[in-house]
C-alpha cells in the first residue's frame, strides 16, 4: 500500500495542498495568539490536568449530564460500545442514522455493525460521504478525502447520484447538501464525535463547519454521542485555550462556524432537538495507556490532524497506508498500543523522528520521543506491553556495530575493508543499489551511499594547517 | 460505569475522595472577575471594527442599524429581494423574543410573505412538533437573536429555551440575526465567564458566519448543510 501511495502524484498534488494551506500556518497563528509565550503550554497543562485526574473528571461529567436528565454509558471496549449504540437504534426501531464525523466510530468499526443491522448509515460530513460513497475510509483525521481531486470527485458524483459531471467545487457542494439534507431531515437518530466536554457544566463540545453535526444533533429524535474517555475539559474556563488552539492547528482558524455545546435532552418547552441524549465514554484500551507513565501524553491528543499536515511520511505515503483510522505521526504511536506494538511494527518504525509533528502540535506532545520509546520496546522487549524482540540478528548486528563504533581500531579496519570491498557492489548515479546478504533489505526501497576514498580522520590529519587562522 | 472509573484510579495510582476535584475545577481570579467587568467606550469602539473585519473574511453581511424600526424594514427590504432555494414559497420562521417583536416583520410583509412565529408552551405534543418541524423547513430564512455577541470573531452565542427552537438558525437557508450592540462582549474568555456564571441549558451554540466546507482540494465553499447565507443585524450603538 505505502509503496503504491509513494508513487501517487495525484495522491502527493492533494497532500500538498493541505500541507500549504494548513500545515504552514499553524505555527505563525500560534505566534499571533500570545506573541512571545508559547501558548501550546498552557494547553498542554490544560490537558495534563485532566488525564492526571481523569477518575474526577469523569465522575463530574456523568452526573451532571445524567442531572439533565441524559444516558451515560461508560464503554470497556469497541464492541461493548457498538452493542450500546445498536441497543438504543433497536428501542428506537431506528431505521436510518446520520453520522457527524466520529474518529472512534470508525476505531470501532459502528458503520459495518449498524449496517450489518439492516440500518442505512449515512455519513454528512462532505468528505467522509465523499469516502462512503467510494468505500473507503477516511484518509485524513479532519480532511477525509484529502485523497481525492475535484475531477475524481465530479465523476463520483455522476456515477452516485446521476448528477451531470462537473469539477466545480461549489456545484459539487451544493449536489451533496441537496442529496443529505432530505436523509438529514428524515433519520431517526444522529450519532456524532465530540472534540471535547466539559465536566463541570456537563456538556460535549463539538465543532464543525458544514453544519451537518448541529443537523445530526438536532433534527433526529435521538443523539449519541461518541467519546474516548480522556476528551474531556474540566471547565469553561479551560475551553478558552484548548478551543482556540484546537480550531487553529486544525483548519487555521480562529473559530469554527459552529461550536455546539449539548449536553441533554431537549426542555419539554422546547419545541425541537433530540427527546434522548446518550453519551457514551470509550476506554478501548485508553486506560491501559494512561497506567504506563512514559506514553499517558498521548492521550493528551486532541485529534486535530496538525501533524498530519507537516509529516513527511504522511505527505508521500496518505492515510491509508497507516491501515488505522488515526494515521500520520499521532496514529503511528495510538495504534500500535491499542492494537499491539508487535503488529504494528510498521507505523512507528516508518516514521523520520524529524520532530515537526512535536513541533506544530497544540499540546506540545512529544510524539518523537514516543516512537523511539516503541522502537526501543521492538528491540528489547517488553513485558508490559508483551513485546517480543523483533529481531534476534538486528539486536546483534547493531550491538556490534555500537562495540566497533567505540572502538577507533576497530572501527578503522571495519571501513578499510568495506572501502575495498564496495567496489565489488552494483551503482547507480554513482550511489550503491544493492547491498550484500541480509543488508539488501535496506536497498530494496532506496539507495546507499559509498564510502568516500579517503576517510574523514586521514583528511583531517593531513589538513593545512597554516589556513586555520587565515 | 464504576468498574472503569476503577480501573482508571488504578491507572493514575490515585483514589477516590482525595480533594482533588478542588485543584481540577479551581479558577483563576482573572476569570471569575471578567464576567463582571464593564469595557469603556474605547474598547468597545475596537470591537465594531473588529466584527466588521472579521465578518468581511468569513462571508457575513453586518448591518448597522440605530432602532428596531429600522432594521426591521431592512430585514423586510432583504425578505423580499431573496428567493427560496427550496420550493417556491416564501415563509420567514423567527424566535418568540421581545427584541424580533419589535421589528414588525408581520405587519411589514403582511400578504406578502408568511411570518411565521417558534410556538410558547409547557409541552408540545408529538404531532405539534411535527408540525412545528414542518414550518421550519418550510421557510427561507430563519431570525433569531443572540445572548451574546463575540467581536474578537464575530461570533454569536445563542442558548436554547422557551421559544428559542434550535434549527431556526439552521435549517433555512438564510439566517439573520437582529442582536443590540449593548449585547456585544470582547473575547471568547469573557464569553465563557459570562455563560459559567449562568445556569446553562443543555443546548449552547456559537455561530460564526455561514456554513461551509473546504473538504474538496481544500477549496472554500460557502453553504454546506446550514445556511447558506447570514445576516447580522446589530441595532443601537
Amino acid at each position: 500500500m505505502a509503496a503504491k501511495a509513494v508513487q501517487d502524484e495525484q495522491l502527493h498534488k492533494a497532500l500538498g495542498k493541505l500541507r500549504d494551506k494548513f500545515g504552514r500556518n499553524a505555527v505563525n497563528l500560534y505566534h499571533q495568539l500570545s506573541p512571545g509565550h508559547d501558548p501550546r503550554q498552557d494547553a498542554k497543562a490544560v490537558r495534563r490536568k485532566v488525564v492526571d485526574n481523569l477518575d474526577v473528571v469523569l465522575e463530574t461529567l456523568a452526573a451532571n449530564i445524567r442531572a439533565r436528565g441524559g444516558h451515560v454509558h461508560l464503554a470497556e471496549t469497541g464492541e461493548d460500545a457498538v452493542e450500546y449504540c445498536l441497543g438504543v437504534a433497536k428501542r428506537h426501531e431506528v431505521a436510518r442514522v446520520v453520522k457527524g464525523k466520529s474518529m472512534l466510530s470508525e476505531e470501532i468499526h459502528l458503520n459495518d455493525a449498524l449496517e450489518a443491522a439492516g440500518i442505512e448509515t449515512v455519513e454528512t460530513d462532505l468528505g467522509e460521504y465523499i469516502v462512503q460513497l467510494k468505500g473507503e475510509a477516511p484518509s485524513h483525521i479532519i480532511a477525509p478525502a484529502i485523497h481525492y481531486t475535484r475531477d475524481q470527485v465530479g465523476e463520483l458524483f455522476a456515477e452516485k447520484l446521476g448528477e451531470p459531471y462537473t469539477d466545480d467545487p461549489p456545484t459539487l457542494t451544493a449536489m451533496a447538501r441537496k442529496a443529505l439534507r432530505e436523509k438529514m431531515l428524515t433519520a431517526d437518530m444522529g450519532i456524532s464525535g465530540g472534540n471535547t466536554a466539559c465536566a463541570e457544566t456537563g456538556h460535549v463540545t463539538i465543532v464543525s463547519n458544514e453544519g451537518n453535526i448541529r443537523m445530526a444533533t438536532t433534527m433526529p429524535k435521538v443523539h449519541v454521542v461518541l467519546l474516548g474517555i480522556e476528551k474531556i475539559a474540566a471547565t469553561l474556563e479551560d475551553h478558552d485555550i484548548l478551543l482556540r488552539m484546537l480550531t487553529r492547528a486544525a483548519a487555521g482558524q480562529k473559530i469554527s462556524t459552529y461550536v455546539s455545546y449539548v449536553g441533554g435532552p431537549r426542555l419539554d418547552e422546547e419545541p425541537d432537538g433530540p427527546e434522548e441524549f446518550h453519551l457514551v465514554l470509550v476506554d478501548n484500551g485508553r486506560s491501559r495507556i494512561l497506567a504506563d507513565p512514559d506514553f499517558r501524553e498521548v492521550l493528551h491528543c486532541v485529534r486535530c490532524g496538525g501533524c498530519l499536515n507537516v509529516c513527511p511520511v504522511y505527505m508521500s505515503i496518505g492515510g491509508h497506508s497507516y491501515g488505522s483510522p488515526y494515521c500520520g505521526p499521532i496514529g503511528a504511536v495510538f495504534t500500535p498500543l491499542t492494537r499491539g506494538i508487535n503488529d504494528c511494527h510498521h507505523l512507528c518504525q516508518g516514521e523520520t523522528l524529524c520532530g515537526a509533528c512535536k513541533q506544530v502540535c497544540p499540546v506540545d506532545n512529544d510524539l518523537p520521543r514516543m516512537l523511539s520509546l516503541l522502537r526501543f520496546k521492538l528491540a528489547d522487549g517488553d513485558r508490559r506491553w508483551n513485546v517480543k524482540p523483533q529481531s534476534r540478528i538486528a539486536k546483534l548486528v547493531f550491538g556490534a556495530w555500537s562495540v566497533v563504533m567505540r572502538h577507533r581500531g576497530a572501527y578503522n579496519v571495519l571501513t578499510t575493508l568495506a572501502r575495498f570491498g564496495q567496489v565489488l557492489l552494483p551503482r547507480k548515479n554513482g550511489w550503491i543499489s544493492r547491498l550484500p546478504g541480509p543488508l539488501g533489505g535496506w536497498t530494496r526501497g532506496r539507495d546507499f551511499p559509498p564510502l568516500a576514498k579517503e576517510s574523514f580522520a586521514r583528511r583531517w590529519a593531513r589538513r593545512d594547517t597554516t589556513r586555520r587562522d587565515a | 460505569m464504576s468498574r472503569i472509573i476503577e480501573r482508571v484510579r488504578q491507572a493514575l495510582g490515585v483514589r477516590a475522595g482525595d480533594g482533588r476535584d478542588r485543584l481540577v475545577f479551581a479558577k483563576s481570579e482573572d476569570f471569575a472577575r471578567c464576567a463582571n467587568t464593564t469595557a469603556t467606550a474605547e474598547e468597545r469602539d475596537g470591537w465594531m471594527e473588529s466584527i466588521r473585519k472579521e465578518a468581511k473574511a468569513l462571508n457575513l453581511r453586518v448591518h448597522e442599524c440605530p432602532d428596531l424600526d429600522v432594521c426591521g424594514e431592512a430585514v423586510a427590504a432583504l425578505a423580499r429581494e431573496r428567493d427560496p432555494e427550496w420550493g417556491t414559497l416564501k415563509q420567514i420562521m423567527r424566535w418568540s423574543d421581545p427584541i424580533l417583536d419589535g421589528l414588525g416583520l408581520e405587519g411589514r410583509l403582511a400578504g406578502d410573505i408568511a411570518v411565521k412565529t417558534v410556538p410558547v408552551a409547557d409541552s408540545f405534543t408529538q404531532t405539534e412538533r411535527q408540525a412545528f418541524r414542518d414550518e421550519v423547513v418550510a421557510s427561507y430564512i430563519g431570525v433569531t437573536t443572540a445572548d451574546h455577541l463575540l467581536a474578537d470573531t464575530a461570533s454569536l452565542a445563542l442558548l436554547g429555551g422557551r421559544g428559542r427552537a434550535r434549527s431556526v438558525s439552521l435549517v433555512p437557508s438564510i439566517h439573520i440575526a437582529v442582536v443590540p450592540a449593548s449585547r456585544m462582549v470582547g473575547s471568547y474568555r469573557r464569553l465563557l465567564a459570562l455563560l459559567d456564571a449562568r445556569d446553562l441549558p443543555s443546548n449552547l451554540t456559537l455561530i460564526t458566519g455561514p456554513s461551509k466546507t473546504a473538504d474538496i482540494e481544500a477549496t472554500l465553499v460557502h453553504g454546506a448543510h446550514g445556511p447558506r447565507e447570514m445576516h447580522l443585524f446589530i441595532v443601537g450603538s
